[in-house]
């Protein structure tokens, strides 16, 4: 063979554009081998290929390298074990357009494809996630609604406690005021000498200016449902009504008939609504005035 | 070259550095889509990363090796049915405002690196030129594809090569 004429054959440049078939391609690596002159031919055409194609040629955006940094990167953590006996599956160094690598593309696509199915997998976790969250916030949300709902009803229940303690507090408020006003005269009532209960006492407080009448209840017994207390006021020796009562909760004073003038204050069990007269065997408490 | 078959990022950054604007040129030149381009390129140098280990310098410089993986890569990217498929909508569609569409980083790619000095050869050889190389058609495709004998082409193909050899001295 006339290695001039193959080397001004066009070859070189169809090897190293990748032009030439298989065939051309394995008789040209074998020529090269062997003749010295056809390797260096073959350099001069690369070098002033690669002279000539340089020269205001565009760059990539920058972005692209950081992509392909990170992506060798997660390439070196993954899958760099295969590497080491992977030699065999790779073309050859100058691969012509007939074996062109097809696994060029199906790497690409493999990119792809473990892309997608991460994408697949990451929306998949994240819809149970939230499915699990959705579950776990309404349960939460249940509970809460139900704690809510019972303080409402425990701070109702306060508030009108609440309320019941003011008014009562109130009512020991007046009592005290009563009390420590001056102008109030004090009848001590204790039992009377056949009482029925000789433990029974109860006070009059008698304000001298308006001459009303409260009475503090300190102790009697219940009576039944159909009687009811009656205070009596002794006026020149003769008994006047000054109202009935009943039993309370609390020291609450309880206000009675307005009496101008008395000698002395008693109570005695009478049938409900009064009597005219009072039933002098009943008599509880006695106070003179 | 030790330090990249090492797989050392270092020099692999350099490697970017020093050819990805060569590369990137070519593939743009190829698949004549910008978003393409880009693709590609990641998808070159990756492949590049990942085979380096089977560049042999006996057979051929290092830039020859990696433009011969840039180049079958935007062939592979240009015969793909979705790319194809793509192209055809895109051109049915753009047809009547393709000349204002024309995208201004691309007006002068046919005048940079080596698509420029194709484009110095005469139009018989140019067309081949472009449908084998640029296109990756192989002779039997282009005979079909120009109507001309497979003989012609091949004939036509190696004189146009060796003009381009003088013109890249």
């Amino acid at each position: 063979m006339n290695i001039q004429e193959y080397i001004s054959s066009g070859i070189i440049e169809s090897y190293v554009l990748g032009l030439a078939n298989p065939e051309e391609r394995q008789e040209f690596e074998r020529l090269a081998a062997e003749y010295p002159e056809l390797r260096e031919a073959r350099d001069a055409f690369e070098i002033s290929l690669e002279n000539n194609i340089q020269p205001g040629t565009i760059s990539p955006p920058a972005h692209i390298k950081s992509k392909i940094l990170s992506q060798i990167e997660m390439d070196e953590h993954e899958t760099a074990p295969s590497f080491s006996g992977g030699g065999t599956t790779v073309p050859p160094v100058i691969a012509g357009t007939d074996d062109r690598s097809g696994d060029i593309s199906r790497s690409r696509m493999g990119v792809r494809k473990d892309f997608s199915r991460i994408l697949a997998a990451a929306a998949v976790i994240l819809l149970l996630m939230s499915t699990a969250l959705n579950f776990y916030f309404f349960n939460r949300y249940r509970e809460y609604n139900e704690k809510y709902q019972a303080l409402i009803a425990s701070q109702t229940e306060l508030a009108s406690h609440n309320q019941i303690l003011e008014a009562r507090l109130l009512e020991y408020e007046r009592t005290m005021d009563m009390m420590k006003d001056p102008a109030m005269y004090i009848v001590k009532m204790p039992a009377a000498p056949n009482a029925p209960d000789p433990a029974s006492a109860t006070t009059v407080y008698w304000d001298t200016r308006t001459k009303d009448v409260y009475l503090a209840i300190n102790r009697l017994p219940k009576p039944d449902q159909n009687q009811q207390y009656q205070l009596w006021a002794i006026v020149d020796g003769k008994p006047v009504d000054a109202g009935i009562f009943d039993l309370k909760d609390g020291a609450g004073m309880t206000k009675m008939k307005n009496i101008q003038k008395a000698e002395a204050f008693a109570i005695t069990l009478e049938k409900k609504g009064g009597s005219a007269v009072p039933s002098l065997d009943r008599l509880y408490v006695m106070g003179k005035v | 070259m030790s330090l990249l078959k090492s797989r050392d990022s270092k020099a692999f950054s350099y490697l970017y550095d020093n050819y990805s604007a060569s590369l990137y040129t070519i593939i743009a030149q190829m698949v004549n889509d910008m978003e393409v381009a880009n693709d590609v390129l990641q998808e070159v140098f990756i492949n590049i990363w990942r085979k380096i280990e089977s560049y042999d310098p006996v057979k051929g410089r290092l830039f020859t090796w990696m433009l011969n993986i840039a180049r079958n890569a935007s062939i592979d990217t240009l015969r793909s049915r979705g790319f194809q498929n793509t192209r055809k909508n895109q051109s049915l569609q753009d047809k009547k405002d393709w000349p204002l569409a024309a995208k201004p980083d691309w007006v002068n790619i046919d005048n940079i690196g080596l698509k420029r000095t194709v484009e110095r050869l005469k139009k018989e050889h140019r067309v081949l030129i472009d449908l084998a190389y640029f296109k990756g058609y192989t002779h039997e495709e282009i005979a079909e594809i120009e109507d001309i004998p497979l003989g012609t082409v091949k004939t036509r193909i190696r004189n146009a090569l060796m003009q381009l050899r003088e013109y890249l001295k």
